[in-house]
Order: C-alpha cells, then structure tokens, then sequence
C-alpha cells in the first residue's frame, strides 16, 4: 500500500483508495467539518484544521458507532517550513477500530485548544508536546514542564532548528579533530 | 477504617504535611519524585515529578539509521528490551514493506514472551520488596531470571541490551539447541512461579494489604488511557495480542489474564497468570516452529530506505501498549519517531489511585503499577 | 638454709628454697629473699613457682614473650583492611545499570561475601555507586546525596553514561559524566558492565584503600 506525502505543496493529490476503511461513518460523523482523508499505511488519517479539531474529536468520542473513548497517542511533527503537525491516535475498545487526526498548525500561531476536555489521557502527553515543541495548548489545567527541568523553558529539544551537541563541544580537549596545520 | 477529622472533631488546628519521596528512595522504581501531601497519615494529593532520566531518546534516533535507533529503543524500556526492539523494527518493516520469513517470527515470538517472564519475576521481586518483604521474594525471582538472561546471552550475545532484532529479521541465526535449551529453562521457570505462587499469593498479611487499595474502575482506566495488567485488572480485557495480532498470535491459543476488581492485588494476580500463559504460549511456540529456514529475506539492500510515510505500530509489552509512531520521509532514518511509552499513561491515574488511603498504601499502588523510569522519561 | 645472696637480674629457674614449715611460723625466721624484679610478696607457700619472674631473652620483643597470642600491626594497616572488607554503598541506581547492580547483589553474583550490603541510607553508606546516566535534572540531588554521605567516601562510576554521558552524550540536557559533579575514584566500562565487572571495580576500590592509607589520614 501506498501513502501520499502529507506536504501540502503537493497541487494534485490522487484520490486514495479508501474502501474498506471507517471513512463513511467518520464522513458522517464529522459532518459540517472540513476533513480530508488520506489512506496511511495500516490506519486511516483523518486531517482537520487547528480550529476545528477539537469539536471533531469531540464528536469522534461520543457518536455511537465510532465510539472513540481511548487516546492513544498524542503528539507533534515538526515540518520545518510548512509548521507543525499535532497528531492523536484513536483507539476504541468497544468496536476495535483506529483512526489518526491530524491538525496543521502554521509557525506563527503555535497554539490549539486542550483535548484534556475529551479524554484526561491528554494530560500529561500535552504538557511534554509543548515543553518539546514550543506549542501551547489553551486552557490546560496545569501547564507545568514534565520533563524538562523547570528553569530550562527556554529551548525546545525537538525542533528541528534545535542541534545536537557537537561532541568535541562537549568533552573537552583530547576528543577534537586535528587542527589544520598541527 | 481510614482515620479523618470527623472522629477527634475539629479542636486540634492542623496543618497538612508536605512529605517528598525521592528521587532516591529505596522503593521508588528509578528516580521518580513524588510530592505527598498528607493529613496525618492519609494521603490527600499527589504530586509526580518525572524527568529526571529523560535522555532524548526520540531526538538522537532522528540522527541515527534505522539499524543503530535499535540499541536506543533497548534502552528505551531495559526490563522488556525485546518487546521494544520489536516495534521499532516492525514499524520499519511497515513502512518499507519488507516480509518477514516464517521462521524469524516464530523465534522473535519466543525471545518477546521469554522477556516478558522475565520482566514479570523482576516486578515480583520487586512488589515484594514495596510491600516489606524485604529480600526473600527478590532474591527468588532473580535466580530464576539469571536462567533466563543466560539463554539470552547464548542467543543474541548480551544479558541485557540486546540489538539482536534486525528490520527484516533477526541478526544472526539461533544456536542448534535452542529448542532444549527454552524447554530446559521453562522446567526451571515453571517451578519457580510455583514457588512465587506459594510464597505471596494466599498469603493472609500480603492479602490484607494488597485487596481493597489503589482501586481504579474500567471507566476511569479508559479515559486516563492506561494499557496492559493495570487496566486488565479493573475489568477491560485489552490486549494488543488478541486485539490487533502480530506476528502468529493469531494461531496460537491462549487467554487474556483479566480481573474485575481494579486493586493491587488483581494487578499482582493478573501478572502472575499471564507468567503461566507465557509459558503455553512459549510451549506452543515450540511445537509450530520450524527447524530450518531462513531468518532474513533474500535480498535486503546495504542501506535500507524507506519511502516516504507515516504509521503507528503497537504491541503487548509487559509494562502495556508500547506504540512506536515513525514518520519518514525518504531516507534512511526517520524523520519523527516518537515512543508511546505504556508507564507515562499508567502513571498518570497515580493520583486518582492513591488519594485517601496510607502512605504506606501510596508506594504499593506505585509499585503495583510497575514502572520504569526510561520508558516514562525516554 | 643457705640462700645465694646475688641473684642475676635475669635467668635464675631455681626457686628460692622454701623453708620447711613447722607448726609456728614465725615471720621472723623466714629469711627474706630481696629479688631484683618486684615480685608480690606471697602468702602461701606454694605459690612461688607462680610468683616467679618470666625468663626473658635478650633481643625478642618484650611483649611477644609475656603474652604470646597477641599481634601487634601499625593502626592504618588495621582501619584500612577494615574499612576495604566492610564497604556498605548507597543503593544510587539510576537507570538500566541498576539492574546489573541489583542483579550483582542477588544470589548467582553474590557481593555479600565481600562484606558489600547494599543501605539505602547516605548517612550511613560508604561508597556510592552512581548506576546510570546523570540528567541536568538529576544533579543537584546527586550533589546533595553525596555531601550527606560522612567521611571516608568513595564514588564508583557505573557504565558509560555515568563515565562520561555514553550514548546519550549528544543530547545537552545530559550531564556528560558525573564527575563534573562528584570526585570519582573508579570508572567502570560498560553499556551495561557485567556482574564481574562491578565485583573487579570493587577488588579496584579496596587496592585503592589498601594503597592510599599510607599517604591520606587513617
């Protein structure tokens, strides 16, 4: 199975072949909101713009046939120039289906709404999202870092504008190269 | 009976303690600090401080092919290296589309269900020691984990940190007594849980400690999004094996260890059935494996690539749902990878679990839980 | 009865002859023997073999021959194979080297036999095994830890992370190394070293102790 890259500067993007999928009962679910599938290589991606993707997952929870009550996952991919994509995973326990949601947030505005108001997994996974990534997630109840030590707010680690250390750097004389000329 | 201010009434003026436990504390599993704040000696607030193994796993693998991010995912959960080694190396296989032979994944099959006995006599050990038996249990456990850490070290060379797993495969064919090598460790391995079975279980001090502490209904494991025994005991019968099966679970005929009541001791009763149904697990194994085949496919490249995608692979690790989400694009590392670690969502219901009871009752619901830290941290 | 007035400082094994005791005795009669060595003047008569000096030869050591069963060894000799056979380390371990150190402290590798107990207290540990990688987050507490330990103290390294950051030692929220923290005497190789490992860094840090006793205060 092939998966389209998900890289908007794509103009054109065939059609996937989504059959065999939960795409009509999503497409129903989330009726009224903009939503563009994408067939990905187990699960089906689901993408929904920043505003919105909260009522979405909203609906996802409570509608009845999908019945998505478990968070997976939660997180970010940082896409360097086209912004930044928060990515949930779905899972429902009842029914046994999975979905991916996507929400493209732009460089310049680096703030969503919590999804601790659908499901309290988001807890914790928002807080290392954003002390990792620099986004902010409005209205979540305790916006403390997780992981980072709390006077080291000031970098995110894993952005991609973020290095590593050089090794050289880090160690001391004795690990550097060669100079030129020694 | 917890004692509260209703029963000495309110004359005393009191003041609630904040009691710090950790980072280095002789029952905390790794350096995870927790902030108590206790009326007497009954918990009213937990507060969990995390972070201080957090080593940047997910960001060295974005600079690292997709053979040398297997040593980091060992680390990653050090106690189940195997489970762990094996969805990164899945999600590779997924992404580029690379078939596994037959007889690989009967052997990764056994490697991932041996480590999970081991892991699970390690958390035996080590609940024992939470709940104040100080050495006996551990001491127990560990000899029959040094049974199986020495056929590890025969098959992929090293006790603890393995790489042995390769996308594709494995690295190197097993010796040609495996099979009388996993019977002989499995004849050893079943008396000793016999013996645990004897030592802990019906044990009247170790019951009243254990039924009735640190209760978590279905509902509340569900939206706290908790996986594996933790939310199995509470009544939710989740298993990535039987749910969403990999590798051959799908042939192979075995229960899902569940519980009903959702305190520490169906959390310690779960663990210890799922020990006896790795053994069947493991027997059947031995029985459906082939003798000779091929472990790695015909034709793999020196540099693999992969094209461009994304997936989220998930097993059954001891610990829970171990979900390793890889995007790449192109290339031949990946451009994302991020570990869902089953310790960091079984550690957030930590508050809800452990409010109104002992401070006593607090550490056993920490260690019921069955952390480990570099999973939590990364 | 004739008694030999000169009597050498050293050497005489005959007795002083016991005079015959008739029913009276009259102190007066019994003639006093001045000897050169204080002897306690007896009462009974038969205690004089008893009350005899120890023949001493010249050139061994005085005490070796009155009380033999005793050994004399200068005092740092003492502390320091007492404090190499009693080390008591602080159980520090901090990520997948504490299984190998927990594991080498169980039965199959025991550490018991060297006199190593593992004390979860600093107060009362003696060596401090720093089992894992050392976090940015994590050094202050292990500053702290190790201040709280009394003297005599030593630190042994564990695995590459604590060495010098192991494969961790690109990412900068890692400490490269604990001891730009804590002095360390012994480095331990490893990712993670094996059982025997840490016993030969123990074998390492009682050499250390036999050998440094001589030029640091007992």
């Amino acid at each position: 199975m092939t998966s389209d890259q998900t890289d908007s500067s794509t103009p054109v993007e065939a059609p996937d072949d989504l059959s065999g999928t939960i795409w009509s009962e999503v497409d129903r679910a989330l009726s009224g909101v903009t939503v563009r599938p994408e067939r990905g290589v187990i699960d089906l991606i689901v993408h929904i713009p920043a505003d919105e993707v909260i009522g979405g997952l909203r609906r996802l929870k409570t509608d009845e046939t999908l019945d998505f009550n478990y968070l997976r996952c939660l997180t970010a991919v940082d896409l360097e120039a086209d912004g930044m994509d928060v990515v949930y995973h779905l899972y429902s326990t009842n029914k046994k289906h999975n979905l991916t949601v996507k929400a493209r947030l732009g460089n310049d505005n680096l703030r969503l709404d919590t999804a601790t108001t659908v499901w309290k997994a988001a807890n914790w996974l928002e807080r290392e999202t954003a002390e990792m990534f620099g986004i902010r997630f409005n209205g979540h109840p305790d916006p403390r870092t997780l992981l980072m030590p709390e006077d080291m707010t000031d970098t995110f680690p894993l952005r991609k504008s973020h290095p590593l250390q050089e090794i050289e750097i880090l160690q001391g004389e004795g690990m550097g190269y060669p100079e030129e000329g020694e | 009976m917890v004692a509260s201010r209703e029963t000495y009434g309110t004359e005393f003026e009191t003041q609630d303690l904040l009691l710090n436990v950790g980072p280095q504390h002789p029952s905390t599993h790794g350096v995870f600090r927790m902030v108590l704040q206790v009326d007497g000696e009954v918990v009213k607030d937990v507060i969990p401080h995390i972070g201080y193994l957090h080593r940047g796993a997910e960001k060295l693998c974005e600079t690292m092919d997709f053979r040398q991010g297997i040593g980091f995912m060992d680390r990653t959960e050090y106690l189940a290296a195997f489970n762990a080694e094996l969805s990164y190396v899945m999600a590779v296989e997924a992404l580029a589309d690379i078939e596994v032979p037959e007889r690989a994944q009967w052997i990764r099959m056994i490697l991932c269900e041996l480590n999970r006995l081991s892991s699970h006599f390690m958390f035996m050990g080590a609940f024992g020691i939470d709940v104040g038996v100080f050495a006996t249990p551990f001491i127990y456990a560990w000899k029959e984990r040094e049974q199986i850490l020495d056929l590890f070290e025969e098959v992929a060379g090293d006790r603890m940190m393995y790489a042995y797993f390769r996308p594709g495969g494995l690295a190197w064919d097993v010796p040609h007594n495996f099979k009388a090598r996993v019977r002989e460790v499995l004849k050893s391995t079943r008396i000793g849980i016999n013996d645990f079975d004897g030592l802990l279980t019906k044990d009247e001090i170790f019951r009243t400690r254990t039924q009735g502490v640190g209760v978590i209904s279905a509902e509340e494991a569900i939206e706290w999004g908790m996986s594996g025994p933790s939310i199995r005991a509470s009544g939710v019968p989740m298993d990535v094996r039987k749910d969403e099966p990999y590798l051959f679970y799908d042939q192979i005929d075995f229960n899902v260890a569940s519980r009903t009541e959702g305190d520490v001791y169906a959390r310690y009763s779960c663990r210890m059935e799922e020990m006896w149904e790795s053994v069947r697990i493991i027997e059947q194994c031995l029985e459906k494996m082939p003798d000779y085949g091929p472990i790695m496919p015909e034709k793999m490249p020196r540099m693999l690539r992969t094209p461009p995608g994304e997936v989220y692979i998930r097993t059954e690790a001891p610990r829970g749902e171990y979900g390793i989400y890889m995007v790449s694009q192109g290339g031949n590392r990946p451009y994302r990878l991020k570990v869902r670690s089953a310790c960091l969502s079984n550690l957030q219901a930590l508050k809800d679990m452990s409010v109104n009871q002992y401070v006593a009752d607090a550490i056993i619901v920490l260690g019921s839980i069955d952390i480990v830290l570099s999973e939590v941290d990364r | 009865m004739a008694v030999t007035p000169d009597i050498a400082p050293v050497a005489t094994t005959d007795a002083p002859d016991i005079p015959s005791t008739p029913d009276v005795v009259e102190p007066a009669t019994i003639p006093l023997v001045e000897p050169t060595i204080p002897v306690v003047p007896g009462e009974h008569p038969n205690e004089a073999p008893r009350l005899t000096p120890v023949e001493l030869v010249p050139g061994k050591a005085l005490y070796k021959q009155a009380l033999p069963g005793v050994m004399q060894v200068p005092l740092d000799l003492v502390l320091a194979a007492s404090r190499k056979s009693s080390l008591w380390p602080m159980t520090f371990g901090l990520a997948c080297c504490a299984i190998e150190m927990i594991g080498t402290y169980m039965a199959h590798y025991d550490l018991d036999r060297f006199g190593i107990v593992p004390w979860p207290s600093p107060r009362q540990s003696d060596v401090m095994i720093v089992a894992g990688t050392v976090t940015k987050k994590m050094a202050p507490a292990v500053k702290l830890l190790y201040e709280q330990m009394p003297n005599p103290k030593w630190v042994i390294s564990m695995g590459a992370c604590a060495t010098n950051g192991g494969p961790y030692t690109r990412y900068d929220r890692v400490l490269q190394g604990v001891d730009k923290v804590i002095p360390v005497d012994v480095y331990v190789p490893g990712c993670p070293p094996r059982p025997e490992a840490l016993i030969d860094s123990f074998i390492a840090l009682q050499e250390i102790i036999m050998e440094e006793r001589k030029t640091t205060g007992a």
